[in-house]
């Protein structure tokens, strides 16, 4: 089905934890445009926060560097997020999404991808040791009849 | 974020307000970690009606409190999570190795925090 799209905006910030909570809330407010339940807009918020804590835990892990967040809205309803990092890479995507699989310390539960699996429709990640990772994921938000008035 | 910690007729009840990501986490862990410490011998209760966002660093908070407790031979719950951080919970098996539990809310005064 071809998708027309209707809006996109690009965050750019510092790998820094105190950013996570703008990140997500920023992308909620965004996707707000397209009218989500409460819950799809958690589900955005927690897959976003997911993807930023991973750039700031594991692809910066030695040192600063931007996390750039685009958000692309569709008229078929759907929010494409994409959130890339110029970091270290991922050696092995497939051992990395593996439930409990984590390369952090204990406060990692290693559930990260899960969740942004289990919270969006469709998740891809691209990544390539020493030059940086990009998460691609969509959820379609459910269309809700219009109101009179 | 926010924790306040209070005794009840029930053990100690931690309250958490406010979001839990990454960046609250390790305050987290160790609030409570120091909360255990201190009250060695009562039964302890996370109380999470107040949180009003979690990712899934909730599940390192949650697995390390219950770590630290059966160190010490306490009992550990968690109180009143939102439905949306249950599914973060549930998604990873915590029900299996944490007790979670709902009641209904009384207002509580705050005695003793962190922020």
């Amino acid at each position: 089905m071809t998708r027309r799209q209707i809006n996109q905006m690009s965050l750019k910030f510092d790998s820094r934890s105190n950013n996570e909570s703008f990140a997500r809330q920023t992308v909620a407010a965004f996707a707000a445009q397209l009218d989500p339940t409460i819950d799809e807009l958690n589900d955005i918020k927690t897959a976003v926060s997911e993807a930023v804590t991973n750039c700031i835990v594991h692809a910066y892990r030695e040192q600063m560097g931007y996390i750039t967040v685009t958000v692309r809205l569709f008229d078929t309803n759907e929010v494409q997020i994409t959130i890339k990092d110029r970091g270290c890479g991922i050696p092995d995507v497939k051992q990395a999404m593996q439930p409990m699989f984590t390369t952090g310390d204990s406060e990692r539960s290693g559930m990260g991808f899960t969740i942004m699996e289990s919270f969006m429709d469709r998740l891809r990640i691209t990544s390539r040791q020493g030059m940086g990772t990009l998460v691609t994921m969509t959820k379609r938000i459910s269309m809700r009849p219009k109101r009179d008035g | 974020m926010k924790l306040t910690h209070q005794r009840e007729a029930d053990g100690i009840v931690i309250r958490y307000y406010g979001e839990l990501g990454h960046h609250e986490a390790a305050k987290s862990i160790e609030y409570l970690e120091k909360i255990m410490t201190l009250y060695a011998s009562d039964a302890i209760i996370l109380d999470l009606s107040g949180m009003t966002f979690m990712d899934s660093s909730g599940i390192a908070v949650v697995l390390n409190a219950q770590r630290n407790v059966m160190g010490f031979g306490q009992s550990f719950c968690v109180r009143n999570a939102p439905e949306h951080a249950m599914r973060i919970f549930r998604a990873a098996g915590i029900p299996a190795r944490v007790h979670f539990e709902t009641v209904p809310l009384t207002a509580g005064s705050t005695k003793g925090g962190a922020e």
